[in-house]
């Protein structure tokens, strides 16, 4: 494959947190309409790789690409609305109603603040949109989480352990997600520990263990 | 300036004053807390009316200093590490950012400085001849402290003592909007007003904005 | 103690106390200025501490501004050092303003603008040094304590100009070293003991510096202890039944 048309391109990529070596030498080719998952056992790195690819954290070596842009360059932030990510904890404001938190983001984002009313819609929580996220479950937060990136519509998804505090409406949800991404040409690269859960998300895996993918 | 900046702050501001409105840190318990500060002030020096109508002014914005600092750290501005990366990841502005929380604070200042003010009055029966100039003191005091405030949070965000060293950090470099503050209330009984004082807090204001904006983009970054 | 670790007496350290003596000669060989008494001598301290507290603090912010351009940890250990010892000097500053004031109008503390001012700028830098102390990861501290050493020194401008004001509206007794009459021999004497000082400030900093680069290795070697990545910490859980390996 050519490599200008993958989304992500790492070759020999470290990532530091501190002076902790956490990635070293991760190679990793994700190209349009692929779902990588990503395995690996507590602490192999999975959630640090997904922040590297979201630019949320240098890359202390190697060359990392992410949509067409060298993540070293200050060209990192434009891509920035283009990438989605759902981390394990919901980032959500408890003062806030769960339709205040998705106006928030599309505020932000520049988009239609209808946009907001009608990803809750999609997601299930159109009755409890003015409830406040702090007395909603940790189910429903992540529901709302979903909404948020249905409504940003990104190129690249990505996903940390969604499967956790789901019941089977909302996987199939995710899974309406995923498939959704990759419909429109993006990418996904989700990280779990469970192979078996997410096998019908992915088209493909890589296995994180000693800090590189092997 | 585009418009997508002043979208961006906006809808930060707006955010910051929506989780205050729900918690209400400022109404239950800076302005409470403020008004207690005044309260003791005669209790501790004394009740002699002349004394107190002297200091008051002054007292009055040293409350608003110490007390004020506190919106910095009110629990509604604090972010998580997820809440930061989520706000990276839309495409935030650093600058932006800088700007809609400080816009926010900024009001939630004024709120308290006018609520002080009036329990100054009050208690310290205040000569209100120099007042005028509160419309032009209180609300560059507001926003001078507001931008000391968010700058001094963001570089404390997420350290244990972050709640503590923000009032350390904020309050000797907020001497000189108290000492012009001050002056320029009580200039007025000496010679009638003096813009000098006025001018030195906007020049703080605007130099902050430029330091706050300028260093938004290497305080946003999260590692 | 290892050979990286040993403290090494460097010329600069040979060159700081030799021109400490030679000032001390210098100091006490001055004539004495007959207005002040022999407390005048504390001219030859105070003056040079005064200018280091303000040297050094210059030095942090350029330090500062050169970290968040470069982004060497360098500079940040450069920033961290000077404004750790112009704390220092701004206390012995203040100490000596104090007894000096004393000696001269029988106060500790006489409102002067400079005494002021020079308390102000020792708080905004113990809150600096503060700052340091409670961010662990290198680089953050780096970055955020920058954005705290510009923003510092370029408040304190305004804060000189305000405090200085606000005293020229309630004068009093205002002491100023220039009051006394700089003839040839003080004059000299007071040149030899900043020039003194300055070199002390030079060894100190260079000091500072090696053992800010030995705190990182040090956090280095404490953080990545297991293996060649952090991940390698975490092994097959030790509980005896099933396959794993104690």
């Amino acid at each position: 494959m050519p490599a200008s048309d993958s989304l992500i391109l790492f070759e020999g990529v470290a990532a530091r947190i501190g002076v902790a070596t956490i990635l070293r030498d991760v190679d990793l080719v994700v190209v349009p309409g692929e779902s990588v998952g990503l395995f690996g056992a507590n602490g192999a790195g999975k959630t640090t790789l997904l922040r590297v690819i979201a630019t949320l954290l240098r890359p202390s070596g190697g060359s990392a690409r992410v949509l067409g842009v060298d993540l070293a360059s200050q060209d990192r932030f434009d891509i920035r609305p283009r990438i989605g990510l759902i981390g394990h904890k919901p980032a959500l404001y408890p003062e806030l109603s769960l339709l205040s938190n998705l106006e928030f983001s599309a505020r932000i984002a520049g988009l239609d603040l209808r946009l907001a009313r009608k990803a809750l819609d999609q997601v299930g929580l159109a009755q409890a949109a003015t409830r406040l996220v702090g007395e909603s479950s940790y189910g429903m937060q992540r529901r709302v989480e979903f909404a948020r990136e249905i409504m940003l519509d990104p190129d690249l998804l990505l996903l940390d352990e969604p499967h956790s505090a789901l019941d089977p409406s909302a996987i199939e949800l995710v899974e309406h997600i995923v498939a959704g991404v990759l419909e429109r040409g993006g990418a996904v690269v989700l990280a779990s520990h469970d192979v078996e859960k997410v096998a019908p998300m992915v088209t493909r895996t890589a296995e994180l263990a000693g800090g590189t993918v092997a | 300036m585009s418009d997508r900046f002043w979208q961006q702050a906006f809808a930060v501001a707006r955010r910051d004053l929506d989780r205050e409105r729900r918690a209400g840190e400022v109404t239950w318990v800076m302005i409470p807390f403020g008004a207690i500060a005044l309260l003791l002030v005669p209790l501790a020096i004394g009740i002699n009316q002349d004394v107190l109508s002297r200091i008051g002014t002054g007292m009055l914005f040293v409350v608003v200093l110490l007390f004020g600092v506190l919106t910095a750290v009110r629990r509604t501005s604090i972010e998580t590490p997820e809440q930061r990366d989520l706000i990276a990841l839309l495409g935030i502005d650093p600058a932006a950012e800088f700007t809609g929380k400080t816009m926010a604070s900024a009001f939630l200042l004024l709120v308290f400085q006018i609520a002080m003010g009036a329990v100054a009055l009050v208690l310290y029966g205040l000569d209100i001849s120099g007042w005028a100039w509160m419309i032009v003191v209180m609300p560059l005091t507001a926003v001078g402290l507001a931008e000391l405030g968010t700058v001094s949070a963001s570089v404390a965000a997420s350290t244990n003592a972050g709640p503590a060293l923000v009032p350390l950090l904020v309050t000797p470099l907020a001497i000189p909007l108290l000492l012009a503050a001050t002056q320029t209330v009580e200039s007025v009984d000496r010679e009638g007003g003096n813009l000098t004082w006025p001018v030195l807090m906007a020049v703080v204001v605007l130099v902050l904005a430029i330091v706050g904006v300028a260093t938004a983009r290497p305080l946003q970054e999260t590692r | 103690m290892s050979d990286a670790t040993r403290t090494r007496i460097g010329a600069l350290d040979i060159v700081a106390t030799v021109s400490v003596v030679f000032a001390l000669v210098f100091a006490i060989a001055s004539p004495r200025i007959e207005s002040q008494g022999e407390a005048a001598r504390l001219l030859f301290v105070h003056v040079p501490t005064i200018w280091l507290a303000y040297l050094a603090f210059a030095v942090t912010f350029v330090a500062s501004i050169l970290y968040l351009a470069t982004r060497r940890l360098r500079w940040d250990h450069v920033a961290g050092a000077s404004a750790e010892i112009g704390v220092v000097f701004t206390t012995v500053a203040i100490i000596g303003g104090m007894v000096w004031g004393k000696a001269t109008w029988n106060v500790y503390w006489t409102w002067d603008a400079r005494l002021t001012l020079t308390a102000i700028m020792l708080f905004v830098y113990i809150g600096y040094l503060a700052l340091r102390r409670v961010i662990a990861e290198p680089e953050a501290r780096a970055r955020r304590s920058a954005v705290l050493g510009i923003v510092g020194l370029v408040q304190l401008i305004p804060v000189h100009f305000s405090v200085t004001w606000w005293r020229t509206l309630h004068q009093t007794n205002t002491f100023r070293p220039r009051d006394i009459q700089m003839d040839g021999p003080i004059l000299a004497a007071l040149l030899v003991s900043v020039a003194a000082f300055t070199v002390v400030y030079a060894a100190l900093l260079r000091h500072r510096v090696r053992l800010e680069g030995l705190e990182l290795a040090a956090y280095a070697a404490a953080a990545a202890p297991v293996g060649p990545v952090a991940g390698d910490a975490v092994s097959a859980p030790n509980i005896g039944n099933s396959g794993a390996q104690p």
